[in-house]
């Protein structure tokens, strides 16, 4: 039957699976399609010509013959045709996909100063107990920094070896704690202290003395103040308040531990340790293997320093302590050297710093 | 200070069976924590921290004392050495009040020297011994008694001794080979040549104990602890001697400490004692402090009693007597820190152990104060800024005065801010401005390989006076480097001035901060934080009525003068606009370009209008046409 086609027809026909495999678009394949079944100018239709002008008694033969080239053609185009869309499909959706491990971009944030955190929590951690914060001047007068809190005129810490003075104001000092805030506000409250019954506040603030910058000394460093006064307060109102205050900070199973130990400022004076909180009391490096560090001063505020301040000191009775920041800080962190705090290195602040 | 535990020992036999470790426990409990412990020649030595009220506790019988009232166990006695006193063998002129006793003797030395048990007691003490008896065994006395004595060569001192007042510009050549010259506070042992030593703080060359030496006349007095004090410090001369009587001696072992020491000659060096004398006494004990029931009870926390209170204090060597209004006691010649009430309960405390002290928290007595506006808007700010990715820094309040003098500016002289003592001229001057220091810290930052510093501090800044320097609580901010470019979304770009107004805008500030450029890409503000706007003080702020009609958004692309002053336009076109109507005016693209005419920009202007209506585009168009009339005005274009 072969013999009544024409010989380029029948290589087209053999030409086909190859030419179809190679369609990589359906645009492709479109022109493909119309080479082969298209209206005009196409293998079939010059078949379907042949056909018409072919003798009659060749015509039901190579109508068969034509017919079955064109279905095979057909079917080839309509399979292929169906892959390729297919594979368009998943192209298209492939592109529209994306990958969620991908770096996304991320809100920035800061971050507050570690030390200024460390302050701040301690604010929270007393302010239901109805303590407030009083801030005092950086700049203070030796009244307010020594005498007013009963440290004798002679003592070592006045000398120019140990405190900022002022060139031009030789009675200005940079304060070296944060007690005389305590001076301040006794003072100020003082004439309404019946009134207002009592007080109690914080005082947290930078402070300065004369040491040279190393891994342990800074001139500059924060202290955190605690006073109350009221009536009949005795050492268990200091040590109930610290045990709150220490618990809240460090976790409800802390202990602390009162020693004697001497302050100008108060009478008794005292010593507080904390079971160690990094090592749970088991002993650690930091606790030195004895479960305890040491965390702040304390004691009953001494007489003479409400009487200064024109207080009565037979009326009334209150606690104080005070408390360095980059200890607490450096030992919560196990930050190796203090001077870390004061480099600010981003990111040193990030990682040591929060939001709140 | 330096104990040994057998020497500890000795005082009070009680500890002999004691473990190091319970022993430096009870020291802390009676406030005397423990620094180190170590093993010096197969004893324990413990570093005793002593506060610098307790001089009387600088000693191994002082620790032994306090232990002993603790353990309540007897204390060795102390060894009476029988020496008798008779004539002064060398007239002694006690002329002033701040040395009230002289207990001294002269001993002819014998051969021998300092016994090794001796020897090995100042070793462990970290003393080197000297082989000198004299001078050894006074050391020792001091170390383990707590009196400290000194040994003048009696063959070099010429008539009697007089204790006095220096006068003004007298010198005396002190142990160490320095020429002290003296002021009228000083106070010194003086023979008929001038001063031969520094009372209670350092002896003079010229009298010093030598190999050579024959004969030794030996001083054991008491001087007042403030003029002790107070000539160290004048002549930077901090000795053992110095702080012990600095820190207040005990009067009573002045004529002791003479017999110990004798009797070490005597026994050491063969030495011949030919005669002991004391001028002056021992000075009255102090007058009695009175305790009452209700100040003790109050301080401790419980109803201690005054039976309790009264055996601690006889335990600590008081003289204890009881009278209505409670006990009366006076202190034992050793205490000179019991001056108060306060100073007895604490030791009534101190003895039972602060472990016992009851904890409860303290009545509220009156409402709480809240806490103040500047420090919430302190607080505020802080959050704020570190939510916007902004780090909190903290730098030193002082920097140079180069640094300085940019920011601060002649209305702000550095003179009145200056340190008398700064630790460098680096430190010298309490800051006008935070910004240099935020300079520096973004700097290295920078020089650290950060892409982006983003830093700011609250703290003060200082502003010179008359009366001294104003502290002004104030807010820095720096911001430098590269924006973005982190991941595949954000385009990456140079942080701009523009960044900081916005900033300043986000920060809600009544007038726009100057910006400060601080360096190739670094820009810093600073505000006074009362500048800064307060909150409401509503929770939350009255209703304002928004328009639930849909709005309407218009753009005008306007071509200006590069230097055209935005302020203006903007100015002119809002007047243009129907204020009811206009919700939002503002330049969303500023656009420069070559193919633009010269010297001109294209600001696009978007408008967006809103109102209790649907507002119809004719009317829209109308107001647009009288905004570009009103840029038109000033000079602005449109572009085609
Ligand atoms: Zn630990």
């Amino acid at each position: 039957m072969d013999q009544l086609l024409p010989t380029e027809i029948i290589e087209a026909g053999g030409a086909f699976p190859e030419a179809l495999a190679a369609c990589g678009d359906l645009d492709a394949l479109l022109r493909l399609k119309g080479a082969y079944i298209g209206r005009e100018g196409s293998h079939a239709a010059r078949l379907m010509d042949l056909l018409k002008t072919a003798p009659k008694e060749q015509k039901r033969d190579l109508g068969a013959a034509i017919n079955a080239l064109k279905q095979q053609w057909e079917e080839g185009l309509k399979a292929r045709q169906a892959e390729l869309e297919t594979a368009k499909k998943t192209r298209a959706a492939q592109a529209s996909q994306w990958d969620p491990t991908l770096p996304p971009p991320v809100p920035v944030r800061g971050a507050l100063h570690p030390l200024n955190r460390l302050m701040d929590r301690l604010v929270d951690v007393f302010r239901p107990l109805g303590f407030h914060v009083e801030e005092g001047p950086e700049v203070e007068t030796e009244a307010h920094n020594f005498d007013g809190l009963n440290i004798p005129e002679d003592h070592p810490a006045k000398a120019s070896s140990d405190t900022f003075y002022l060139a031009a104001h030789p009675e200005l000092l940079l304060r070296t704690h944060t007690s005389p805030v305590q001076v301040r506000t006794l003072l100020r409250v003082a004439p309404e202290l019946a009134k207002r019954g009592g007080i109690r506040f914080l005082a947290p603030g930078r402070v300065y003395r004369k040491d040279e910058i190393d891994p342990t000394h800074s001139p500059m460093f924060h202290q955190v103040e605690g006073m109350l006064v009221g009536h009949g307060i005795g050492m268990q109102h200091l040590k109930g308040t610290l045990e709150y205050a220490l618990r809240a900070l460090f976790g409800p199973h802390t202990e602390i531990r009162l020693r004697p130990s001497y302050f100008p400022f108060v009478e008794p004076g005292c010593e507080v340790d904390v079971s160690c909180p990094l090592c749970a009391a088991k002993g650690c490096r930091v606790c030195k293997g004895s479960g305890w560090v040491e965390i702040l001063g304390a004691g009953l505020i001494h007489p003479n320093v409400l009487a200064y301040a024109g207080i009565d000191p037979a009326e009334w009775s209150g606690w104080a302590f005070g408390m360095g920041v980059e200890r607490m800080a450096m030992m919560l962190s196990q930050t190796p050297d203090l001077r870390l705090f004061f480099e600010n290195d981003q990111r040193f602040l990030q990682a040591m710093g929060g939001l709140d | 200070m330096l104990i040994e535990r057998q020497s500890l020992a000795q005082e009070i036999p009680a500890v002999a069976g004691q473990e190091t470790r319970q022993l430096c426990e009870i020291l802390a409990a009676l406030g005397f924590p423990v620094d180190g412990v170590s093993t010096t020649e197969g004893t324990d030595v413990l570093d005793v921290d002593i506060t610098a009220n307790r001089g009387d506790a600088m000693s191994h019988r002082g620790m032994a004392r306090e232990v002993a009232a603790k353990l309540q166990q007897p204390l060795t006695p102390l060894p009476d050495e029988g020496v008798n006193e008779g004539a002064a063998l060398v007239e002694v002129r006690l002329e002033s009040p701040a040395c009230p006793i002289y207990a001294t003797a002269i001993l002819e030395l014998g051969g021998g020297e300092t016994p090794e048990a001796a020897q090995h007691f100042l070793r462990c003490m970290e003393a080197t011994p000297k082989r000198l008896a004299a001078v050894d065994a006074s050391n020792e006395l001091l170390l383990r008694y707590g009196h400290p004595t000194h040994a003048f060569d009696a063959d070099k001192i010429r008539g009697a001794l007089r204790v006095r007042w220096a006068q003004a510009q007298e010198t005396l050549v002190t142990l160490d080979g320095l020429t002290r010259t003296l002021t009228s506070q000083d106070l010194v042992i003086a023979d008929e040549s001038g001063p031969i030593a520094l009372a209670g703080v350092m002896g003079g060359d010229s009298t010093k104990v030598t190999a050579e030496t024959r004969r030794v006349l030996l001083e054991s007095a008491w001087f007042d602890p403030k003029t002790v004090r107070a000539m160290a410090r004048r002549h930077s001369l901090h000795t053992d001697a110095s702080h012990r009587f600095g820190r207040g001696a005990d009067p009573a072992m002045a004529r002791v400490a003479r017999d110990l020491l004798v009797a070490r000659l005597q026994a050491w060096c063969g030495a011949k004692l030919q005669g002991a004398w004391t001028a002056g006494a021992v000075p009255q004990a102090q007058s009695p402090i009175p305790l009452s029931e209700g100040l003790l009870n109050r301080i401790a926390g419980e109803a201690l009693g005054l039976d309790l209170a009264e055996a601690s204090l006889v335990r600590l060597g008081c003289q204890v007597a009881r009278d209505a209004q409670g006990l009366r006691a006076v202190p034992p010649s050793w205490r000179h820190d019991l001056t108060i009430p306060e100073d007895l309960a604490e030791e009534v405390l101190r003895l039972r152990g602060y472990e016992h002290i009851p904890s409860t928290l303290p009545p509220l007595e009156g409402p709480p104060e809240h806490l103040a506006p500047a420090y919430l808007q302190k607080q505020r700010v802080a959050r704020r800024l570190a939510q916007l990715g902004f780090h909190q820094t903290v730098t030193y309040g002082f920097i140079s005065p180069e640094v300085d003098a940019p920011f601060s500016g002649p209305a702000n002289p550095v003179e009145g801010r200056t340190l008398a003592n700064p630790l460098g001229y680096e430190y010298s001057v309490l800051r006008g401005s935070l910004l240099p220091s935020l300079q520096a810290t973004a700097e290295q930052n920078l020089r650290q390989g950060a892409r982006q510093v983003r830093l700011f501090e609250l703290a003060p800044a200082y502003v010179s006076s008359p009366a001294g320097p104003v502290e002004r609580a104030t807010l820095a901010v720096v911001w430098g480097g590269i924006l973005g470019g982190e991941d595949y979304l954000s385009p990456a770009r140079a942080v701009l001035e523009a960044d900081l107004t916005g900033l300043a805008k986000d920060l809600n500030l009544p007038a726009r901060p100057p910006v400060h450029r601080l360096g190739e890409g670094l820009f810093g503000i600073e505000v006074a934080v009362a500048d800064l706007p307060l909150p409401q003080d509503r929770i939350i702020p009255s209703f304002r009525a928004f328009s639930r009609f849909p709005s309407v958004e218009r753009d005008l692309s306007l071509l200006v003068d590069l230097d055209h002053s935005y302020e203006a336009l903007h100015g002119a076109m809002a007047a243009a606009l129907p204020g009811d109507c206009l919700q939002d005016l503002r330049c969303v693209d500023v656009f420069r370009h070559k193919n633009l005419p010269e010297g001109r920009q294209a600001w696009l202007m978007r408008m967006r209008f809103q109102a209790d209506r649907t507002l119809v585009g004719e009317e829209v168009d109308g107001w647009v046409a009288s905004a570009l009339a009103a840029a038109e005005s000033l000079g602005a274009k449109l572009r085609a």
